[in-house]
């Protein structure tokens, strides 16, 4: 069928003006998306002093259980941490508004379509997830346009005969190996391959990485759980972080408990 | 005392596990571009490269583990299977730069 021994001799201008060009202009692109993302995010919203006090109160004891196993602090400082923080989530002192008045009127969340706190919040994960998909459909426009027609490279790996018609698009052969492929392949390799440079000169959390775009539906409904939390009911999270208290408490163990029996017999007495 | 799999996460603080994780990062994403590279060049193909790509990894967390002392549960939530695998975003750039030198130097004149 295909004579795979035989190879085609390419013009060494189509290397140079089609393939570096194309890896250069990705790369340019994603850096570009990453800057423009930084740009377009709107700075976080000023919180009142209550309401920091009352998320960090929060934090604050989930810190003091995350390692209450292998505890590096000695147990009295560890109990009276934990009995203050105890109490003070029973009186509800860390509470935003005060304590609680004892009627439950202040308990339903506001909707999260008409609150302009949770809108903000959405609208940039939105405005995010369509920064990244224009530049990748004018790209792929682009390529199209301009370099349809002709076989750009050889892939050195083999593949099955029904990629045949989406790499070689635009190259009428029914019988060139599947190997040779056509400039939108080449994006494509591109596309997952620039992930990891991205990574190295953009830092981790970079926006250019095209694997969060497979992500971001999920994203975007994970920040649309956490958005309802934002006026949620302090007080009930305040409780059962309390009984979360009383539980790592029982699970709390100094990690330099008979520390001086350790050394002793470390060091042979 | 015995430490289970949560409470050896515990002891390890997290701005290091994040600085280690980052430079184990880039330690591979480097290795994985090498490697593509050098498949290019030699003008491997098929099971070849992909082979070459495996031993690179090997040889890469190889030296890692040896970096680690032999202990890479001191410095990676992990253990030593975080130490071998290379990311998947890995595989992706190692075909890249495989296509790439194998396209300049044997395909185009």
């Amino acid at each position: 069928m295909s004579n795979s021994n035989v190879s085609l001799y390419l013009d060494p201008q189509i290397r140079d003006w089609v393939l570096f060009p194309i890896t250069l202009v990705m790369i340019l692109v994603g850096v570009f998306r990453h800057y423009v993302v930084l740009l377009l995010q709107s700075p976080p919203k000023k919180v009142p002093r209550a309401a920091i006090r009352e998320q960090r109160a929060l934090v604050r004891s989930q810190i003091l259980r995350a390692t209450s196993a292998e505890s590096p602090i000695p147990p009295t400082y560890y109990k009276s941490i934990s009995q203050h923080l105890s109490q003070a989530f029973s009186n509800g002192t860390y509470l935003k508004d005060g304590p609680p008045k004892g009627d439950s009127e202040k308990s339903t969340p506001p909707n999260p379509l008409t609150d302009p706190a949770a809108m903000d919040g959405m609208m940039s994960g939105m405005k995010t997830q369509m920064v990244m998909m224009v530049p990748q459909m004018v790209i792929m426009g682009w390529i199209n346009f301009f370099f349809q027609g002709f076989v750009l490279i050889k892939l050195p790996f083999p593949l099955t005969l029904g990629f045949k018609s989406m790499l070689q698009r635009g190259v009428a052969t029914p019988d060139m190996d599947v190997r040779w492929v056509s400039s939108l392949s080449w994006y494509f390799l591109n596309f997952f391959g620039l992930n990891g440079l991205y990574r190295l000169i953009l830092g981790g959390d970079n926006s250019a990485d095209s694997s969060r775009d497979m992500s971001t539906p999920f994203a975007a409904a994970a920040m649309a759980g956490p958005q309802p939390g934002q006026p949620q009911d302090y007080n009930k999270l305040f409780k059962a972080e309390r009984d979360n208290l009383e539980f790592a408490e029982g699970l709390y163990s100094w990690v330099a408990k008979d520390v001086e029996d350790r050394v002793l017999r470390k060091y042979g007495r | 005392m015995s430490a289970t799999q949560d409470n050896a996460a515990q002891l390890l603080f997290p701005p290091n596990v994040q600085y280690n994780n980052l430079r184990l990062y880039t330690v591979k994403f480097l290795s994985a571009c090498s490697a593509g590279a050098a498949a290019g060049v030699l003008g491997l193909e098929n099971w070849l490269g992909f082979a070459l790509f495996v031993f690179s990894t090997l040889l890469t967390s190889a030296c890692l583990y040896l970096k680690c002392g032999g202990r890479p549960a001191k410095f990676i939530p992990g253990g030593w299977w975080e130490l071998v695998s290379p990311g998947q975003e890995n595989i992706f750039s190692f075909v890249l730069v495989w296509t790439l030198f194998y396209g300049i130097v044997h395909v185009y004149d």
